[in-house]
């Protein structure tokens, strides 16, 4: 655990400006942030930032996350959406669905919910239709100038 | 041209000495200007226009943190550079902008580094540092999106400039006069013993905004700058680059 979490520091020691929600403080509605966010309080509604999220130990979220990477120690109950890496350490509680890139669970967390995590596949639509329009503009090349085909 | 105004404690025979020596030496630097003394029969207002008509682009206010903030909405108004030479007690704003004591104030003068800087206003009054918001039961609206509740005995500062409480280790983004953003700073108020022991950035909250609106159940005292009191409810936002100031190579932003 120690181990990600020095990891994750470094991730967070960015220049940007950092929002933190300290142990005493509640938050309600669509809490958008542009830069890192730590929580130590309650958050409820939704939670979304560009940046790394940082959920404390005695932190409560009931709010649907969507952050780049995400450290959780505390408790959430909402979907979580995770662009890169997803950590929940062992003091850890989900009560949502996850969808993130990579996920890594340390012993001792509990999570309930559905969990979707690595690369997505490309949609089986959009190659069929790629694979249509080069065909396409292979037989409009072989047609030659007088209408006779070959 | 330069118009320099004087605090009215400067009157007194204890800072005689002070004003010819500071008046002196802005001379020798070829910046000397017209003086106007401060007192609570003239209308600065009427005066500052009047000048500003007739030419006047830098202000120099001469005295303390009081003197300065009593400047600040008439230096917004007016656009014009606005500089410092403290004198007397109280002189945190000015050894924030890199202006120490009044030696070092005529050499930053000479020198003319030119900073916009951003000022808060709350219900259409400019503010240069700090707002403070000392318990009651509160909400805070943020950009009509989230609504901050705090659960304690909290002291809420709205800031601009760091405050001198907050120490600047671990904290270098926050509380930048440019960013274009100011931070509430939520820290609980120290009612418990062991309380005292705990580290402050632990329990405090620190979030950053462009426009708040802060309600409470009954009214409670909102105090800019330490200065001018308020009542709740109050709207306070950004106002980004509002404020032409000349400031020192030792500044704290």
């Amino acid at each position: 655990m120690n181990k990600h979490n020095t990891m994750f520091k470094k991730e967070m020691g960015s220049d940007e400006i950092e929002t933190i929600i300290g142990p005493s403080v509640q938050v309600e509605g669509n809490f958008v942030a542009n830069g890192d966010v730590v929580v130590e309080g309650m958050v409820s509604g939704s939670l979304k930032t560009e940046k790394n999220l940082r959920v404390g130990e005695g932190a409560k979220i009931f709010a649907n996350i969507t952050a780049a990477n995400a450290l959780i120690a505390g408790e959430v109950q909402g979907n979580i959406k995770i662009k890169e890496n997803l950590e929940l350490t062992s003091t850890a509680k989900v009560f949502g669905d996850i969808k993130t890139k990579v996920l890594s669970v340390s012993a001792g967390a509990s999570l309930s919910g559905k969990c979707n995590a690595g690369e997505e596949k490309k949609a089986k639509l959009e190659k069929i239709e790629d694979w249509e329009k080069t065909e396409k503009q292979k037989t409009k090349n072989i047609l030659p100038v007088n209408g006779e085909k070959i | 041209m330069y118009l320099y105004l004087y605090d009215s404690f400067l009157n007194s025979k204890k800072y005689s000495r002070f004003l010819a020596k500071t008046e002196t030496r802005l001379t020798d630097l070829g910046i000397g200007g017209k003086i106007f003394r401060l007192s609570p029969l003239r209308n600065v207002n009427e005066l500052l226009a009047e000048e500003v008509r007739n030419g006047a682009r830098t202000i120099v206010v001469v005295g303390n943190d009081k003197t300065l903030t009593q400047i600040i909405n008439l230096a917004a108004k007016f656009d014009v550079i606005l500089g410092v030479i403290p004198a007397g007690p109280n002189n945190k704003l000015a050894s924030i902008l890199g202006v120490t004591d009044a030696e070092t104030a005529c050499d930053v003068l000479a020198a003319r580094i030119i900073e916009k800087i951003d000022l808060g206003k709350v219900n259409n009054t400019y503010f240069l540092s700090n707002l403070t918001i000392d318990g009651g039961q509160l909400t805070i609206d943020c950009e009509n999106q989230f609504r901050i509740i705090p659960q304690g005995q909290e002291q809420i500062n709205i800031c601009n400039f760091r405050p001198v409480f907050v120490s600047p280790a671990g904290q270098t983004n926050y509380f930048n006069p440019r960013d274009g953003l100011m931070e509430i700073l939520i820290q609980p108020l120290k009612t418990n013993f062991w309380q005292m022991f705990k580290k402050p950035a632990a329990l405090s909250s620190i979030i950053p905004f462009k426009k708040i609106a802060v309600r409470s159940k009954g009214s409670v005292p909102v105090i800019t700058d330490g200065q001018k009191i308020m009542k709740t409810p109050v709207e306070i936002e950004i106002a980004p680059k509002k404020l032409k100031i000349i400031v020192g190579k030792n500044r704290m932003f």
